[in-house]
């Protein structure tokens, strides 16, 4: 009896750990081509243990977002995050949402009640870092170390070894090398900081991220298909050092713990940035009083629809906005005419934008109220950008790549069956895995 | 350079942190002389910390001054001018205002749009290695473009002109974490040449000891509450009070320069938001 009492204690007190690697901006079809190719064998390993599968991302694709949705588990119009800007209320001025604008409770709030212990290494939109059960430094956009991590003891550390929160990316204005260098370096240090807090620390639910493949993808993603570009077998060695470094870390954990890589979006080449206040603005629907506006303080009250990145519509509606003149009545006819006008847009003779959608077909919550009107999202290659200083419809800007909604990835080292993953499943599954009831999700636990 | 080094040189008094500052400028002024060696002056507190440590040891060393070189970017502080104006004076300086005309005279106020196409070989090529596509960039500090040919660009060909083989340049370690890294030489591409970097181990705190031990002039700017100082329209003070009694050690010395906002604002626009 005494025994049987023991064993059934000893159980409790062990309690299940998860490991979450993500990789900010990889796209599946990228993976799968590597794995092919024999760049990345431990992958490929761990591909045939479990389960290796394309998701689709948030809606707006952008890190902010899908982030927030993953580390929630919820729709944005619950956690609050549709993006990296918004428009402060009562005002046309920038606002930029950082982790006090994120209105539900984090997978390591939910594991830390349930006295779990968390490390959560470079998430983004995690800045400033809150005090947790564990330890947190903040990713993308974070500003300052100190600010960015709890507690004080992981901010000495990180300090110790030189830390770096990003990449320096003004390097790309030195040369494609200096940036690729820099790449390089802020990678190596985000790798042992990684292997550091896993091999030292106390955890049940550990998260590290990479975001150096996003910064690669962004700048040099041109650099993949172009056998002569300066950078090209940069491209492919970094994702060498990332196959490493996926071993290195599953090596420590063991086929026993589950084992989660996952990215917040996919990446494409960009054929053209499209610019939707150009649009807006040659259709009629928007005005700036300046030539040469520099903020949306600039919009004028006749306005009457404006769109932030990366594809927001925001109807300028009387008694929402300090100079809103569009009627309630006219509200839903504005967005069918927009909806229409939008879609048979053309640039280079191809159709631009695939979908459009209302904001009632995509979000629910308390934050209801704050979500754009109207979402496009756009055929392949066509990136839509929310500029406002912008003269053309179309054009090329200084980066190669862009995000996808579709082709994110997904793998965890155990068979799964649901098709039709979005980020917004991850969460809910990590705390099912971790062993803790909790059904306020929006997503679904995939096991 | 390994951490307890530079722990150690970060804990100098201030004496001896002033001796390893002269030690670097005496090996730097072996190595290249003074023709074709540069000091980087902004006009700021440190910048012209360092200038005066360069006085100091060149007049130690009975050698001449090096030649300063500013970087009017066009949207310079007027009391930066005031103070560079004063001390160009008081202290002799030989100084060359390095600026790209080509660029600045196409426009007329901060935001004017130019034309890629209006600008001679030099900045169209340089526009072409960062694979902008547009036919026209904002005359803006904080643009890529912009900021990229008004700064480097200014730099690298005063450099070359003047066949630079090595630039004194005043970052410090304490300023941000993406400086860890450097040494007090440091060896550059694009146009070849060193880094010299005397006050590195210089915290900010040290800067205003040594300005009031030594009574060096300092730009006004300081004193109604900037900490420091980038370009006008993107730097802002965050307190009235002035710099040197604000809380240096728990508070973010560059806040106010494209920080915060501005420097959310900086790294949204480099990832293509905004």
């Amino acid at each position: 009896m005494l025994r049987f009492f023991k064993k059934k204690q000893k159980e409790e007190d062990k309690k299940e750990k998860v490991i979450v690697l993500g990789i900010d901006g990889v796209p599946c079809t990228l993976l799968n081509r590597f794995i092919e190719e024999g760049i990345m064998p431990n992958l490929a390993g761990l591909a045939k243990k479990g389960t290796l599968t394309d998701m689709t991302a948030s809606i707006p694709e952008v890190s902010s977002t899908s982030w927030s949705t993953f580390m929630t588990g919820v729709n944005p119009g619950r956690h609050g995050i549709y993006g990296f800007t918004e428009l402060q209320k009562g005002s046309y001025k920038w606002k930029f949402p950082n982790s006090s604008d994120i209105r539900s409770e984090t997978l390591w709030d939910i594991a830390g009640r349930n006295n779990r212990k968390n490390i959560v290494l470079n998430v983004p939109s995690t800045y400033p870092a809150k005090p947790l059960s564990g330890i947190l430094t903040a990713g993308f956009v974070a500003l300052d170390l100190k600010k960015a991590t709890y507690p004080e003891s992981a901010y000495e550390y990180l300090k110790s070894i030189g830390y770096r929160m990003d990449v320096d990316t003004r390097k790309a204005q030195e040369s494609t090398t200096a940036l690729a260098d820099d790449i390089e370096k802020a990678f190596e240090i985000r790798k042992k900081a990684i292997l550091n807090f896993l091999d030292n620390n106390e955890w049940e639910l550990f998260i590290g991220v990479i975001t150096e493949s996003d910064r690669l993808h962004h700048y040099l993603w041109v650099a993949l298909e172009d056998e002569k570009h300066p950078q090209h077998d940069f491209f492919f060695d970094f994702y060498r050092k990332l196959d490493s470094f996926i071993g290195e870390m599953y090596d420590r954990a063991g086929d026993d713990i589950p084992f989660i890589i996952l990215s917040d979006h996919g990446f494409t080449t960009i054929k053209k940035e499209v610019y939707l206040n150009a649009w807006l603005q040659e259709r009629g629907y928007l005005k700036f009083r300046k030539e040469k506006p520099e903020s949306m303080e600039d919009m004028h009250e006749e306005s009457r629809v404006f769109v932030l990145d990366p594809a927001r519509f925001y109807i300028h509606k009387k008694g929402k906005y300090p100079n809103g003149c569009v009627e309630e009545r006219d509200y839903e006819s504005l967005r069918q005419k927009i909806k229409e006008e939008i879609l048979s847009l053309v640039v280079d003779g191809e159709k631009v934008i695939k979908t459009v959608m209302f904001k009632e077909e995509l979000y629910s919550g308390d934050l209801y109220d704050d979500a754009p009107d109207i979402v496009a999202l756009s055929f392949e290659g066509y990136d839509l950008k929310g500029s406002i200083n912008k003269t053309q419809i179309a054009g090329k800007g200084f980066l190669t790549g862009g995000h996808t909604r579709g082709n994110a990835v997904f793998y965890i080292n155990r068979e799964i069956n649901r098709k039709d993953i979005n980020i917004m499943d991850v969460g809910p599954t990590i705390i099912s895995l971790l062993g803790i009831d909790w059904d306020h999700f929006d997503g679904k636990s995939l096991l | 350079m390994a951490q307890d080094e530079r722990e150690e040189l970060s804990a100098l008094s201030l004496e001896e942190k002033i001796e390893h500052s002269k030690k670097i400028i005496r090996e730097a002024i072996e190595k290249f002389g003074t023709e074709k060696l540069a000091i980087a002056w902004t006009g700021g507190k440190d910048s012209t910390t360092m200038v005066w440590l360069f006085r100091e040891t060149c007049r130690e060393l009975g050698v001449k001054m090096p030649g300063c070189m500013f970087i009017d970017e066009g949207y310079v502080f007027e009391e930066i001018w005031d103070i560079f104006n004063r001390l160009k004076k008081e202290w002799d300086l030989d100084v060359t205002i390095a600026k790209n005309t080509d660029v600045s005279d196409k426009a007329k106020n901060v935001g004017d749009m130019i034309k890629v196409s209006s600008l001679n070989e030099r900045n169209r090529e340089e526009i072409a290695k960062l694979e902008y596509g547009e036919e026209e960039f904002p005359f803006e500090p904080e643009s890529f473009v912009g900021n990229h040919l008004m700064k480097t660009v200014a730099m690298n060909v005063f450099m070359e002109d003047n066949e630079i083989k090595a630039l004194s340049t005043a970052i410090r370690w304490d300023e941000q974490e993406a400086r860890i890294e450097e040494d007090f030489f440091s060896p550059r591409e694009n146009p070849p040449h060193t880094r010299i970097q005397p006050i590195l181990h210089f915290k900010e705190r040290d800067i205003w000891d040594f300005i009031f031990k030594y009574k060096i002039p300092f730009c006004s700017l300081y004193k109604e509450g900037y900490r420091s100082l980038g370009a006008k329209g993107s730097t802002v003070k965050m307190s009235d009070i002035p710099a040197w009694e604000q809380d240096l050690e728990n508070t973010y010395e560059r806040e106010g320069r494209g920080q915060s906002k501005e420097e959310v604002m900086g790294k949204l626009r480099d990832l293509g938001y905004m």
